[in-house]
């Protein structure tokens, strides 16, 4: 059962990570593969903040956050956007976005070295519930992943802006007819997704305790697995690809190897896309 | 018909217009004017260009020599999101509907330059112009009927009241009464309110019916145009498009 509650804690985690990995996808065609490497810096940054200025990681993740949003907005607007103009195969994106993925990790690792290093945080008092026995900390992320997934449902269910994401993303021209700044959408889907990968960042680094440079360079594994579980591009798809993939590779990970998280998280994956070839939230069309 | 759903038109102009993909002319030399309160159709066999010269009047398509206009401004390659604002509305031949949203949202998306307080009330305006949508405004575009499904593309441009409304085959694939209507009484209706319509329609004889002036388009270029009486008249017209030769 304590796995089972640490496999709701990675999950939360997860699914923050993912539904911005899912919105950029999805809204920009782009499959972001630095994702990892700006949530990894992020969380330096929510680092620094927290150990230089002295306050808590809730509030240096202010910090955090914000090198997320820039980061992923600059990215985009300067290395995606150009490469896109010029109609490359997507696979090109894919390729550049490695790269960036690389400069991003082993830049980092060359500023900050190789140690180990951890928040300033205490981990809160114990509280047995449902007999799990989860820290305040713990529990404060999985409250936190309820808040932004439901405030990214609000905002692409009934918001301007979120239609205006939706509709860029199911036909941009036609959004473009429609009077739709789509470059403009595209650039706030980044800066939003960006900051929620900075986000994820900073509750990555909480959940692991102590990370370094290269913590987060496997973690696209399992983003990738929790997007295509839920069906590419679908946000709540990847909302329940996330819960699904953060329960099974904990409650493994206590049973096997830890090592193994990202083999069963593909395992996971391959099998149930073996019956919903279009992910759980998935069709054909929208594959 | 509801009096607000278009407005008074402005004339579209091209001159000269070449346009095409990747620096590659699909269509050229074209000289084409549609006037307020008149119906300007486009007729022509498959791959004739007529798309490619429907989006490149809307910034879909990069214009590649001559010139676009509507009312006073030049909207040669300018930004389809421009041209919106400037009361253009344009209904695809393909992808005319945001397949994901519900239809509600899709007429929301069609209101998009709206002041937000009037979306509502705009919304119910087409609605009772298309009723049948009024059933269905939480399903999603995507699994709506071929007719349905242009009703909703329609109603989407009706939403910013259009002065222009650029049609690419909007009967393709609806039951004959279905595009019958479509054509006879919308259509026609919108051009007799005073709107600018250019529509192109692969049925020359539906098309000829409530035209003013139509074009024929034949390899990229305009091969033949006229007021509708004339070309009945025409023996190579007749030939090739009112069922003398082949169909189309
Ligand atoms: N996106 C595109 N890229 C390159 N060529 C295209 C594209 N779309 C259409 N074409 C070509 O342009 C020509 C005219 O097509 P189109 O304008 O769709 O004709 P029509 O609407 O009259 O059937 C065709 O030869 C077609 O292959
Ligand atoms: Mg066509």
């Amino acid at each position: 059962m304590s796995s089972f509650g640490f496999g709701l804690v990675s999950a939360a985690v997860l699914a923050i990570a993912a539904v911005g990995f899912t919105m950029q996808f999805a809204v920009t065609n782009v499959l972001n593969l630095a994702y990892g490497s700006i949530m990894i810096n992020s969380a330096f940054v929510t680092y620094y903040v927290n150990t230089h200025a002295h306050v808590t990681p809730w509030v240096a993740t202010i910090g955090g956050v914000a090198t997320g949003a820039i980061v992923s907005w600059a990215l985009n607007r300067f290395v995606f956007t150009p490469f896109q103009r010029r109609n490359l195969p997507p696979i090109t994106i894919v390729m550049v976005a490695l790269g960036m993925d690389l400069i991003g990790t082993f830049g980092l690792q060359a500023i900050v070295g190789g140690s180990y290093v951890s928040f300033q945080q205490s981990q809160g008092s114990e509280y047995h519930i449902l007999g799990m026995f989860l820290s305040g900390l713990q529990l404060t992320i999985m409250g936190l992943a309820v808040v932004v997934l439901v405030a990214i449902h609000w905002l692409l269910r009934y918001t301007r802006l979120g239609k205006a994401m939706r509709a860029t993303s199911a036909n941009p021209n036609l959004a473009r007819n429609s009077g739709v700044k789509t470059g403009l959408v595209i650039s706030m889907t980044w800066l939003i997704s960006g900051a929620l990968s900075g986000l994820a960042g900073t509750v990555f680094a909480m959940n692991t305790g102590v990370f370094e440079a290269t913590s987060a360079q496997l973690y696209i594994v399992m983003l990738l697995a929790a997007m295509f579980l839920g069906g590419p591009g679908q946000p709540y798809g990847a909302m329940l690809g996330a819960v699904t993939i953060g329960v099974a590779t904990e409650i493994s990970a206590a049973y096997i190897n830890p090592e193994y998280k990202e083999v069963i998280a593909f395992l996971v994956l391959i099998g149930m896309l073996m019956f919903r070839p279009y992910g759980l939230f998935g069709s054909e069309k929208t594959a | 018909m509801s009096a607000e759903l278009s407005q008074k038109g402005q004339v579209l102009r091209a001159v000269n217009l070449s346009a095409g993909y990747d620096g590659r002319a699909i269509v050229s030399g074209i000289t084409v004017e549609a006037s307020p309160g008149k119906v300007v159709s486009i007729v022509g066999p498959n791959g004739s260009g007529k798309s490619t010269l429907l989006k490149s009047l809307v910034g879909v398509v990069p214009v590649l020599a001559g010139s676009v206009s509507v009312g006073e401004s030049d909207i040669t390659n300018v930004a389809p999101e421009r041209i919106a604002t400037l009361g253009v509305g344009y209904v695809p031949q393909v992808d005319d509907v945001f397949p994901p949203l519900t239809v509600k949202e899709n007429l929301e998306i069609g209101g998009y330059l709206l002041e937000r307080h009037l979306v509502g009330e705009r919304i119910t305006a087409v609605l009772d112009f298309f009723p049948r949508l009024k059933t269905m405004l939480s399903r999603k575009a995507g699994k709506l009927s071929g007719g349905e499904r242009k009703m909703l593309a329609m109603g989407r441009v009706l939403m910013l009241t259009p002065s222009v409304m650029v049609l690419d085959e909007p009967t393709a694939n609806l039951a004959p009464q279905v595009a019958t209507q479509l054509l006879e009484e919308f259509i026609r209706g919108f051009a007799d309110h005073g709107t600018t319509v250019l529509l192109v329609e692969q049925r020359a004889k539906a098309a000829l019916r409530i035209s003013d002036w139509t074009c024929v388009l034949g390899g990229g270029r305009v091969v033949l145009e006229g007021v509708p009486a004339d070309l009945e008249r025409d023996p190579v017209f007749v030939e090739s498009f009112l069922g003398g030769g082949a169909r189309h």
